[in-house]
Order: C-alpha cells, then sequence, then structure tokens
C-alpha cells in the first residue's frame, strides 16, 4: 500500500483488530438450533427500534394513552404497522428466547465453564417476561387494566412484604395513573438498560470462552 | 483443519437469518394488525385475560385459593425461576447428552409439560 495509507493505518491501528475480528475461525460443526438466540435478539433489536418511534406518539398518561395509541393506530403514518412490528416482535421474542433456552438445556451448554452465562440469558429470559408485563399496561384499555390489576395482586399476596410490594408497583393502594407512568418507565428506561448490560455480558462470554462443543 | 471465518462464512449465514426474522415479522404484521382494545369502563363485565405466556401462571393461581394463593402466585414460580438459573449448580456432570443426564431431563420434561398443561386448561 502507499505510504500515506501505512502512515494512518500505523497511528490509528485499524487494519489489525478489524482483520482479528472479521477473520476469526468460527466453529464448523454448528446446527440450525444455534441460530435462536440470535433470532432472539435481532427481535430485540426491532422491538427496541419500534418502540423508540412508538414513544414518539405515545403519552403515558391516564386521561391521554388510550387516545394516543389510538392516533398512532389510526393517523400517523405507518403507525398501525410500527405499532404491530412491535407487537409481533415481542411474542415472537418470548418464544425464541424460550427455545433458544431449552437448546442451551438440551445441549448441556451451560455447564462449566458457562454457568455464569446461563445466569445472564436467565435474567435475560425475566427481563424478556417482565417486558411483556410492562407493555401489556401500556394501551391503557380493559385488557390491559384487568390483566396488571391481576398481576399486581400477586405480587401483594406475599406474607408481610407483600402490601408494600403492592404499592411499590401500582404506586398506591390501586392502579392509577401513577402506575401507567411507572410502568412506562420501567418499560423504556430501566429494562432495556439492564437489557444492554445482561446483554453485553451474554456475548462478551460467548465470545471469550467459545460455543460449547464447537470448539 | 477449520477454515470457516467469521466473514463471509458466518456473517453470511447471519445475514440471512436477519433478513428471514425480519421477514417473518413483516409478514405476520402485516397480516395481522393489532386492533384497539375496549376503553377501561368499570362497570362492564370482564373476563381478566393476560398474554399467552403469562396463561400458565394465571390458571395456576385457580388452585390456591385464600390465604394460599402465595403458594401459587410467588412461591412456585420463585422456586422454578430459581432451579432454571442455579440448573448449572444441579446438574453438575460432566455429560453433555440429554441422554445422560437423566435427572435434568426429568425435572426439565417436568416443568415443560406442566406449563404447557396449564396453558391449555386456561382455554
Amino acid at each position: 500500500m502507499g505510504r500515506i495509507f501505512d502512515y494512518l493505518d500505523s497511528r490509528f491501528i485499524l487494519k489489525k483488530p478489524h482483520s482479528d475480528f472479521l477473520e476469526r475461525p468460527i466453529p464448523q460443526n454448528l446446527n440450525y438450533f444455534y441460530c435462536l438466540g440470535g433470532i432472539a435478539f435481532t427481535l430485540f433489536l426491532s422491538l427496541l427500534l419500534t418502540g423508540i418511534l412508538l414513544s414518539v406518539y405515545y403519552i403515558p398518561s391516564e386521561k391521554e394513552a388510550y387516545a394516543s395509541i389510538r392516533y398512532i393506530q389510526e393517523q400517523a403514518y405507518l403507525g398501525w404497522l410500527i405499532r404491530s412490528i412491535h407487537k409481533w416482535s415481542a411474542n415472537l421474542m418470548v418464544v425464541f428466547v424460550f427455545l433458544h433456552m431449552l437448546r442451551v438445556f438440551i445441549t448441556g451448554s451451560y455447564k462449566s465453564p458457562r454457568e455464569l452465562n446461563w445466569a445472564a440469558g436467565a435474567m435475560l429470559f425475566l427481563f424478556t417476561m417482565a417486558f411483556g408485563f410492562t407493555g401489556y399496561l401500556l394501551p391503557w384499555d380493559q385488557k390491559a387494566y384487568w390483566a396488571t390489576e391481576v398481576g399486581t395482586a400477586m405480587a401483594g399476596t406475599i406474607p408481610i412484604l407483600g402490601k408494600p410490594i403492592l404499592y411499590l408497583l401500582r404506586g398506591g393502594a390501586d392502579i392509577s395513573d401513577l402506575t401507567l407512568i411507572r410502568f412506562y418507565s420501567l418499560h423504556t428506561l430501566w429494562f432495556p438498560l439492564s437489557m444492554f448490560v445482561l446483554l453485553w455480558a451474554h456475548f462478551h462470554m460467548i465470545r471469550q470462552q467459545g460455543i460449547s462443543g464447537g470448539l | 483443519m477449520n477454515d470457516k471465518r467469521f466473514y463471509p462464512d458466518y456473517l453470511f449465514e447471519i445475514t440471512v437469518v436477519i433478513l428471514l426474522t425480519l421477514g417473518l415479522v413483516l409478514i405476520l404484521s402485516l397480516l395481522f394488525p393489532p386492533v384497539m382494545g375496549r376503553k377501561i369502563d368499570f362497570l362492564a363485565q370482564f373476563q381478566p385475560m393476560p398474554e399467552w405466556y403469562f396463561l400458565w401462571l394465571y390458571q395456576m393461581i385457580k388452585y390456591f385459593p385464600g390465604n394460599w394463593a402465595f403458594v401459587g402466585a410467588v412461591l412456585i414460580p420463585a422456586a422454578m425461576f430459581l432451579a432454571i438459573l442455579f440448573a448449572p449448580l444441579l446438574d453438575r456432570s460432566p455429560m453433555l447428552s440429554i441422554r445422560k443426564r437423566p435427572a435434568a431431563a426429568i425435572a426439565g420434561a417436568i416443568i415443560l409439560i406442566a406449563v404447557i398443561l396449564l396453558t391449555l386448561l386456561s382455554y
């Protein structure tokens, strides 16, 4: 290569890390069942993108939530499609996270030294379910209200701690505006940020430890 | 000798899987778009129904009425989650094949069948 390119690369050091990344060997004896986790992650990215788009119009308030969903559904350009993609990605993500876990369980891939990566995965599964639960309330319709009523009441059945936990979840004795804002905050800020940390840990450990059975 | 590389071999496979996934999502989204739910009406009769992946839990709490609600609503789901979280510590043999891990296979199958059965019962 020319001297200018060589000089720039000697200072930026771009070629080596990139070729280390791009040309790294990949285990050959992987089958289609090893795609499941990647599909779940693709769906997560789809949810992230459509979720950010939905947040442009959605209003997390008792008075306006339902109307803002109606606006997304009927007025906003392609709003119905963005909402549809968000909903389908969410349902499929639950399916694929579950199938991915089942694959890892059957191939025994969670065994030492990958036990912490399995734990990170179990937490990702829990957050996926929690995303589903909190997202279900946001349209603020009849179905959402009563599902959250039943779901949060379940936490209230815990002896002694039940009532404080119930109040923490609902922001009071009953489901109200406070519950909606709380769930919105969890669904769009706390949970995504937790997912980023867990996903980073999950992928970092896969890179460092290699794929079980494949190496 | 392993000559499968991230680029171009693996990257190609990932791209195909991503496109198929997004294609599936798009087809389902176009064919079955969401509809507006009913407005909240406290006077109307309504049967609460959770998302399909919580149906098993919704069904299970029916078997624990009154003071026992705690067992079905929190204790059993929490125990199931802890069993999954600590699976690598419970299943310590070096065997990888599911056929050589009968205890793990049976425990996993029990949880799986229970969840599927409860989901079916909830309909």
